[in-house]
């Protein structure tokens, strides 16, 4: 595989350069150096309202001593400006170092010297503009024309492919040349006063066979049908119900009330429900959660693609591996960058992200999941006496210091004696954390087994990830409505 | 680019080439940041960063009001040439839209407003940068409850330059600073934690005061400390200025969003002209205020910022929306100078300048001196649904006031109203009020609001 041209300026003697600078100056250092080239196309009842295409050239240099760290991003990239932003950097790392309380070394990895390349059917580049566009127009087409309520149609084509360059001073030299691509699609259907509104995402790692999949070709259709049975739905009673989840929901569930209290970060900050919890028992010896941004795992859902949170290597080059999180209802690891596992005596184990090369990695999730069990999920509404099955989620929020969490999910029906009920909307769920991990009541079985994905916001950066699980029951969750 | 000859060459550069390729309108923006930031983490310094970002995107639009668009942050000539081609290749892929009328023009006048550019933040050094981080960390060390915070310290100088085919060729600088802390604080006795948080953004550094900022974010965690389940009731809804951002001005600047409201995407379309709230009730978006940070004498296309205003005495005004360019052209009106545009990366959106709900008479400890039983609401992390209005959430960061006084943290608490409710209900307004970045607001309460509790 050869590198892009933009990449070569980083041959054997710069990288001997540098590390002479950095000798008796710093102890760890690396350099991300990412080209960038994507289109988005934004289509909005019928009518093109963004095609446009990006170049970008982007590199950032960090450098590390004994607790205290420097980065520099620069704006140009040649060998003076790298030299200079390097030195710049070794400056802002040494001053970190002598104001710092913690103080610590980087535990040495092994170096990584690998290409990595994505192996897509249809490369991104070499698709015509003119074919991205009429899959986009298609799906105007096929949602604006559903139903007579719907006044609103939105579709959104955003793909990327980037080739980045990583250098560590553990002499790791990776190589990455990558594709993904989302396709988003919005529906507003009106009936007199109220305005209901329905949005589907189909996201991947590879190439625009992404767009093949049934979930891609559906998915106008998909969002139109849902705006139109929300013109139908009632809004919720607020109270304390028995809740079903639906696979997207628990994925949602177990992503932000949970899996941000396992990033080591928040934990060392003391932010964290988890801090003194590593061996204890947190959830019901049903519970095995997991985080596993391996490439690899398409083929498990029949996807001719990888999964939108999967990547080979982290943004700190260590590859990307399973996590076993929670294991029988015990909490056996956090997720880590190379900081966190430094402090904490542990090898790193995949998790520092960044979303681009001029943000700083942090830790974050990669696909994260709760492992099914065995009930189905009509003896789950059967067993249900009185209850919510909730589908979907809007949004969802947690504080991670208490545990309290709120999802806004999107559609929702009433169980009354074991019978799925009318549609309610906007219904909301809040509830602790930890209570709920053990107050589940049913886990889905294999069967029951699916996936989302999205984009997942931190201290500014969003980085792409997938969550799931199966249906879950939980007793006792605070429902919020309008009445 | 600190040549202002060297931009004003390559922009020629770029608009020729467009003009040659059949583009009728285009349009060039430039924008460079030089920034630092220093992270605060487990309540000590743990990162120093500098950066400098400089692009250009370039739109060209057709006879027919078909739009392309393409950015790059390579500025050598060959680099914009070939984003210029790529623009006018996108340009004729796209479909046509009669709505695109012209891009701006040039104009002759743009109001001046003072104190948007602050050259001790252009030559801040990092040295001088962490004296504030370090008062963030020494206020919090010396709290005995305080058990961590994490923060930052940040400044930016920023440029841009905005060139169309019309004639239109504009510049400004500015500056902005931001200090935010966000920390844990613990009860020794019952050992229960919660988190408050703070921020202040600024166009001028000596009115960065984090130590300030530390002292209320702790003042705001302890208040949220050993928090208790209630029973549901209906109640006031106190909400302090932050919780009048989060709740009522966000929102609102979102549905008086032109391109919301074309779309029929908002509650308040048909409602213009109508009276949404008491008389003492008036709302502005106002570009032109020295010194605040949503002030601009030119918006993301060049267009003259102004004051405008939205809610007047209760009644929503017809012309009370937020306009660029391209919406305000397809109602055959001027634009309200709120392109809103934060990189060269962007098309120009809409967006507010400094969005203010005014003072009233009222203070606002007679305000909750006066609640027999009620809610203080600082932070929700919902939001409510645009189009319907509709809002159902859960209260982050809240209290009980009993007998007038502030009382328990709230403990899985949620509560829902619609905004056209939010708005008729408002029974008192303080003159108390505060600014976080571009928004102003003062307390504000609002009757009956249904609280859902969950103590069983």
């Amino acid at each position: 595989m050869e590198i892009a041209d933009e990449l070569k300026i980083y041959d054997d003697n710069l990288v001997k350069e540098l590390s002479n600078l950095a000798r008796n100056n710093i102890e760890y250092w690396d350099i991300r150096t990412t080209l960038n080239n994507g289109t988005v196309l934004n289509f909005t009842n019928q009518r093109s309202k963004e095609i446009s295409s990006y170049e970008t050239l982007e590199c950032g240099i960090r450098t590390f001593i004994n607790g205290g760290w420097g980065f520099c991003v620069l704006k140009k990239i040649d060998k003076s400006n790298i030299i200079d932003g390097f030195l710049k950097a070794i400056k802002l790392a040494r001053k970190s170092q002598s104001l710092c309380k913690f103080k610590f070394n980087i535990k040495e990895s092994n170096p990584l010297n690998k290409k990595f390349k994505i192996n897509s059917i249809r490369n991104l580049e070499s698709i015509d503009i003119q074919d991205k566009i009429e899959i986009v127009k298609n799906h105007e087409d096929i949602s604006s024309k559903y139903s007579k309520e719907i006044k609103n149609t939105r579709t959104v084509y955003l793909d990327g492919y980037f080739k980045n360059l990583f250098l560590n001073s553990f002499g790791s030299h990776i190589y990455q040349d990558l594709e993904v691509l989302r396709l988003f699609s919005a529906v507003y259907a009106q009936r007199k006063g109220l305005i209901q509104n329905a949005m589907n995402s189909v996201g991947g790692v590879g190439g625009f066979e992404i767009m093949e999949t049934e979930a891609a070709q559906n998915i106008s259709l998909k969002s139109a049908k849902q705006a139109i049975m929300l013109l139908d739905a009632k809004s919720p009673v607020g109270g304390k119900f028995n809740v079903i989840m639906d696979p997207k929901l628990t994925g949602t569930f177990i992503h932000e009330a949970f899996g941000h209290a396992c990033e080591a970060d928040i934990v060392l900050n003391k932010e964290s429900i988890l801090e003194d919890k590593i061996g204890k028992t947190v959830a019901i010896e049903e519970v095995n959660i997991i985080d596993d941004p391996t490439i690899g795992q398409g083929k498990k859902f029949n996807l001719p693609y990888e999964l939108y949170g999967s990547y080979n290597v982290d943004d700190e080059g260590i590859p990307s591996q399973k996590t076993v999180i929670i294991e029988d209802g015990i909490l056996r690891n956090f997720l880590h960058n190379i900081e966190t596992a430094s402090r904490m005596s542990i090898e790193p184990n995949g998790h520092g992200r960044a979303n681009s090369s001029v943000a700083i990695p942090q830790v974050r999730m990669g696909f994260t999941y709760l492992e099914p069990k065995d009930w189905k999920l009509e003896e789950m509404i059967e067993d249900t006496k009185s209850g919510v099955l909730c589908e979907d989620f809007q949004y969802g929020y947690t504080d991670t210091t208490t545990g309290n969490f709120q999802f806004k999910c999107k559609f929702s029906y009433k169980i009354e004696n074991g019978e799925k009920k009318e549609l309610m909307r906007d219904v909301s769920l809040s509830g602790m954390t930890l209570e709920v991990l053990k107050r589940i009541t049913a886990i889905g079985d294999k069967s029951t087994f699916n996936y989302s994905d999205g984009i997942c916001g931190k201290g500014g950066q969003g980085v792409r990830v997938c969550d799931g699980g199966p249906f879950i029951r939980i007793e006792d969750i605070t429902v919020g409505g309008l009445n | 680019m600190q040549n202002k000859s060297d931009v004003s060459n390559l922009a020629s550069f770029a608009l020729n080439i467009a003009e040659k390729l059949t583009a009728k309108f285009a349009e060039i923006y430039f924008y460079l940041s030089d920034y630092l930031n220093i992270d605060i983490e487990e309540n000590s310094i743990k990162n120093n960063e500098i950066g400098s970002d400089l692009g250009v995107g370039i739109r060209v639009i057709n006879q027919k009001g078909s739009l392309g668009f393409a950015y790059t942050n390579r500025l050598e000539r060959k680099s914009i040439e070939k984003m210029v081609k790529t623009a006018i290749s996108m340009m004729r892929t796209g479909t046509e839209d009669p709505d695109f009328k012209d891009l701006p023009p040039k104009y002759e006048v743009y109001k001046t407003v003072n104190g948007l550019y602050d050259k001790d933040i252009k030559y801040l050094s990092i040295e001088d940068s962490i004296l504030y981080a370090e008062d963030l960390i020494d206020i919090c060390d010396k709290d005995d409850m305080a058990i961590s915070q994490s923060g930052n310290f940040s400044s930016s100088y920023n440029k841009t330059f905005i060139f169309n085919s019309n004639g239109l060729s504009i510049d400004s600088k500015t500056t902005i600073s931001s200090v935010s802390s966000h920390v844990i604080v613990k009860d020794k006795i019952t050992n229960d934690t919660s988190f408050g948080f703070e921020s202040q953004i600024e166009r001028n550094l000596n009115c960065i005061n984090g130590k300030n900022v530390i002292k209320t974010a702790l003042k705001n965690a302890k208040r949220n400390l050993n928090r208790k389940k209630i029973n549901s009731i209906k109640a006031p809804l106190i909400l302090t200025p932050k919780g009048v951002i989060s709740f009522i001005l966000r929102p609102l600047a979102s549905a008086i969003n032109a391109e919301t409201f074309q779309y029929k995407r908002s509650f308040l379309v048909d409602r213009r002209g109508e009276y949404l709230g008491p008389k003492f009730l008036n709302i502005e978006d106002n570009a032109l205020i020295d010194g605040a940070v949503g002030s601009a004498t030119f918006d993301g296309e060049g267009v003259p910022c102004k004051n405008k205003r939205v809610i007047e005495k209760g009644k929503f005004l017809k012309s009370g929306l937020l306009h660029n360019s391209y919406t305000a052209g397809k109602e055959g009106i001027e634009s309200s100078g709120n392109a809103a545009r934060d990189s060269y990366s962007s098309l120009p959106a809409i967006g507010i300048t400094n969005m203010i709900l005014q003072s009233g008479n009222s203070s606002k400890d007679e305000i909750i001196q006066n609640v027999k039983e009620g809610i203080l609401l600082d932070y929700t992390g919902d939001r409510p649904n645009i189009s319907t209005g509709d809002f159902s959430g859960l209260i982050l960061q809240g209290n009980l006031i009993r007998k007038g006084e502030i009382l328990d943290a709230l403990n899985e608490t949620m509560f829902g109203i619609n905004l056209l409710d939010v708005f008729r209900n408002i029974e008192e307004i303080s003159k108390e009020s505060k600014t976080y970045g571009p928004f102003q607001a003062p307390f504000v309460k609002i009757a009956d609001v249904q609280i859902i509790g969950s103590a069983s």
